[in-house]
């Protein structure tokens, strides 16, 4: 496993619904992103098809492994890159079934996915009426470290980065479409997500405008401190690198030690409570 | 508990902020839409003088055509030099073309024309405004760019499938006095952007008048509903009667029937306007 990352966070704006469009875009930045010495190459949350599909999700959804994943599986052995990448999932057993789902791709081939557990409907969002949330976190163990996968609103609640550090993860990685107005709360969670599991996260967030909600981008690479080691542009595509090294985590975890102060017995009151709410 | 304190701080916009993003949204469909440009009705008010001078700084005023579309009941003078000095300043084309003829017309091939019902003729007057603008749009292979603001939006404060008839409506989202900020950070005359509103569907015609309430108070409480606050709550902090903002409660969710398309009931697998949801995909 390399001890240090090379990241490209690729922040695009996408046709809606164009999957053959948005997957040449996507060809041409990891491609550039090699180029800039990338190791592992990030998209936003439904880079494959744009975020508002609304109806137009039920004829964009495809499985996992399936025609996209298969043809990116390709690129990423061609050009010896890890990617990710956010797309809707069909299940195999039921074609009503959709998943808003992140992938993760190696030169080996596939790797794994995770499927969005939370799904806003609220305000603008209307993820679950098309969506059915996931019910695992798994943490892949890779040659670019140990990644676990989350998308967007998941950011919200901290149990989601929590468990998947405590399940071993160095790097998170949060895919993203959110809209300008909700910038900073994006801005806040993500740094306090890094500090408070000390642990590498990468933003990638959507730009571009799609019925009428502007995607404000501005994708970082936070370091377990909290401090910001890359940063794109805002409301703009862009492809910023950041290199990250492992052993960082270490003298982050002795400074702020939040791993080995965690009090376990909370976490049984905190159901509780929840389920009572 | 923090409440929410309903005071023009509320109301005050990231300007700079607000002008890139209508900018953006305006250029963006116009690129997406493959449209070579945008058609606008310029009465010389702030919302259209405003929306014409943003779409001329997002595409240049090339491709902003503004037309004034007066008729003679209703022509002001100050209004004609309002729109002809904003035209200047932000470079776009602006056309003159007088209604009256068809205005009459009109009036004269309706059976039912009542001349005392001023309503439903100042109704007319900008349901023909809308099929200018469109008739343009067509021959020019352009959009229809609205400028209605939230403030009438909410209310209802417009002619169905009159003044409200676009393709696109960049400052919807803005009450009336944020509307105003925004034309003052442009670079719009003070004179046009603190004008008193004027639908003009007939002479002397002032919003706030017919409306009963003034911008300042009547954006507040829209404010105050959009945010879920009680009717009671609102009129307490502003120190306006629970009434006036039941009433301005009532018209605002009574008006839904004139933001959206027809009614209609529910027959098929998937229904237009219910169930049907599509995404704007303009390439």
């Amino acid at each position: 496993m390399l001890e240090e990352v090379n990241i490209a966070l690729s922040q695009i704006s996408c046709r809606i619904g164009d999957k053959k469009y948005n997957l040449n875009k996507m060809k041409e930045q990891i491609k550039q992103a090699r180029e800039n010495g990338a190791n592992l190459v990030i998209f936003p949350e439904l880079a494959l098809t744009g975020y508002t599909l609304r109806d137009l999700v039920y004829e964009s959804a495809e499985p996992i492994p399936g025609p996209s994943t298969n043809l990116l599986t390709e690129v990423a052995k061609k050009e010896n890159i890890h990617i990710v990448l956010g797309m809707v999932e069909q299940s195999e057993k039921a074609s009503g079934v959709l998943y808003n789902t992140s992938v993760l791709l190696s030169p080996k081939g596939f790797v794994g996915k995770y499927q969005k557990m939370y799904l806003p409907t609220h305000s603008v969002f209307e993820e679950k009426r098309y969506f059915r949330p996931g019910y695992n976190l798994p943490v892949f163990e890779t040659a670019v470290g140990k990644l676990g996968l989350i998308i967007c609103y998941d950011v919200f609640f901290p149990e989601t980065v929590r468990l998947l550090r405590l399940k071993g993860a160095q790097l998170i990685i949060c895919i993203s479409a959110s809209p300008a107005v909700r910038r900073k709360f994006f801005e806040t969670l993500t740094v306090a997500r890094a500090i408070e599991n000390t642990v590498f996260l990468a933003y990638v967030n959507l730009v571009g405008i799609e019925n009428g909600l502007q995607f404000w981008g501005g994708s970082r690479l936070i370091a377990p401190n909290g401090s910001i080691i890359s940063q794109a542009k805002y409301d703009d595509d862009d492809l910023v690198m950041g290199k990250i090294s492992y052993a960082d985590l270490k003298r982050t975890e002795t400074f702020v030690p939040t791993l080995r102060d965690l009090r376990p017995e909370l976490f049984a009151s905190l159901k509780e409570q929840l389920e009572n709410l | 508990m923090i409440t929410l304190e309903l005071n023009a701080t509320v109301l005050k916009l990231d300007l700079p902020s607000v002008e890139a993003k209508i900018k953006r949204f305006i250029k963006d469909y116009i690129e997406k839409s493959g449209a070579k440009g945008v058609v606008l009705g310029v009465s010389g008010g702030v919302d259209s003088c405003t929306t014409a001078a943003l779409a001329a700084l997002s595409l240049g005023g090339d491709k902003v055509l503004g037309l004034m579309l007066p008729e003679e009941e209703t022509i002001n003078k100050t209004d004609i030099h309002h729109a002809g000095l904003v035209a200047k300043k932000f470079g776009f084309n602006l056309e003159t073309i007088d209604i009256s003829p068809t205005l009459r017309a009109c009036v004269n091939s309706l059976p039912v024309y009542d001349k005392n019902d001023k309503l439903s003729k100042g109704n007319l007057k900008a349901r023909i405004r809308m099929v200018y603008l469109y008739y343009y749009a067509n021959r020019l292979k352009r959009i229809v760019c609205g400028s209605s603001d939230k403030s009438e939006t909410m209310m209802g404060y417009f002619t169905k499938w009159g003044d409200a008839a676009a393709d696109i409506s960049p400052l919807m989202d803005l009450y009336k006095t944020q509307v105003r900020q925004l034309a003052i950070h442009i670079g719009l005359p003070p004179e046009i952007a603190k004008k008193p509103s004027s639908p003009a569907l007939w002479p002397g015609h002032l919003a706030e008048e017919e409306l009963g309430v003034k911008y300042e108070t009547l954006d507040l409480i829209l404010y105050g509903l959009e945010h879920f606050m009680t009717t009671e709550e609102i009129a307490h902090q502003l120190s306006v009667s629970t009434q006036l903002v039941e009433d301005i409660k009532r018209r605002w969710q009574t008006m839904e029937h004139k933001r959206r398309l027809p009614l209609t009931t529910k027959l098929g697998y998937r229904t237009v306007g219910a169930d049907f949801r599509l995404p704007y995909t303009t390439q």
